[in-house]
């Protein structure tokens, strides 16, 4: 049920996705991997959308070289965790907003524990170890997961559902290599806010979303492609001889 | 036979957008690669690592359609057919 006050604060968009809309974004519990370049811009709008709980995962502390791009984290937060300084200000946009800080890596160990029963995952992590141990865990508790990745100008999103699907080892069975990629801010941006759009359509149910679509993102000319995928049959996380959480990349 | 390639992302930078190669009728996906890899050190690398292995985690498409690493060798294009090569990013 909303206050008026949140009916009046929410007004502009109420006319949009209704009442019932807005109710289901202030019921969701959205689980955010990565509180970075990705996760930053996500995380805002979904908060200032009325998200009602958001669990923040991040085992990073704020460092200078983040600042061009990774904007809920400024100057005087370096040092800080990114978990925290994320919890802050998310709160002074909307205190509303119920946000757990895990300040955790994720691994194939604690991914399914961490993510619990959230109704929908952003995966804004920077490595693909992590996205692995996310996606296994994902599969386990049937919880869509939004995909993202960014590096330059370029960037990819999908919306993943288990059991509907192409997982993400369907998708990339084998991970990308380098740990540190060159970052223009527009981009983890751009994204970024490419992923919070894909949750608010999810959870108010309005619009269609990018299922089996691999939305390619190229900075360059600012165009856009789409990659049709299906799902791998002999998928290593989620196909017929899948060996399930602890096996392969899952054991991280 | 003319084959189109389409690149992405890092590949885009170092073969262009949109690039036509004239191979031998009956030729395969791996004819593509080797005419891209003999282009610039650059292409090559970014398509095979240091053993002349195919990189695993590039995604390879003919005709819009995902080509399985199994498959790879066993395609035969066609006139006119479309490869596209993705160097998926991992980055956030």
């Amino acid at each position: 049920m909303l206050t008026d006050r949140e009916i009046h604060r929410y007004s502009r968009q109420i006319t949009f996705i209704g009442e019932e809309g807005q109710e289901r974004l202030k019921a969701a519990h959205v689980v955010l991997a990565g509180a970075g370049g990705l996760g930053c811009p996500a995380a805002t709008y979904l908060a200032v959308a009325g998200v009602g709980r958001l669990t923040i995962i991040d085992s990073d502390r704020v460092e200078m070289t983040n600042l061009n791009r990774q904007i809920l984290h400024w100057e005087q937060d370096i040092g800080r965790n990114k978990t925290v300084s994320a919890k802050e200000k998310l709160g002074a946009m909307n205190p509303d907003l119920f946000i757990e800080d895990i300040c955790e890596v994720i691994t194939g160990q604690n991914a399914s524990a961490l993510i619990g029963e959230a109704a929908l995952i952003i995966d804004a992590l920077d490595n693909f170890p992590a996205r692995y141990a996310l996606n296994q865990a994902a599969l386990e508790h049937g919880i869509p997961v939004i995909h993202g990745a960014v590096s330059g100008y370029d960037g990819h999103i999908t919306t993943i559902i288990p059991g509907e699907t192409a997982c993400l080892q369907c998708i990339f069975p084998d991970p990308p290599g380098g740990s540190e990629f060159p970052i223009i801010g527009t981009t983890a941006g751009i994204i970024g806010l490419m992923q919070a759009h894909e949750a608010i359509k999810f959870l108010t149910g309005r619009g269609t979303l990018l299922k089996n679509r691999l939305l390619i993102w190229d900075g360059r000319d600012s165009s856009v492609t789409f990659l049709n995928l299906e799902r791998d049959p002999v998928c290593r996380a989620c196909g017929e001889c899948a060996q399930g959480p602890g096996s392969e990349r899952g054991d991280l | 036979m003319k084959i189109m390639v389409r690149a992405f992302a890092r590949f885009r930078e170092v073969v262009g957008d949109v690039t036509a190669l004239d191979l031998p009728v009956g030729s395969g996906l791996p004819a593509v690669l080797a005419a891209l890899a003999s282009r610039s050190d650059e292409s090559r690398d970014l398509l095979f690592d240091e053993q002349g292995m195919i990189r695993e985690h590039i995604i390879f498409m003919v005709n819009r359609k995902r080509v399985s690493r199994s498959a790879m060798d066993s395609i035969i294009l066609a006139e006119g057919d479309e490869v596209a090569i993705y160097p998926p990013v991992a980055g956030g």
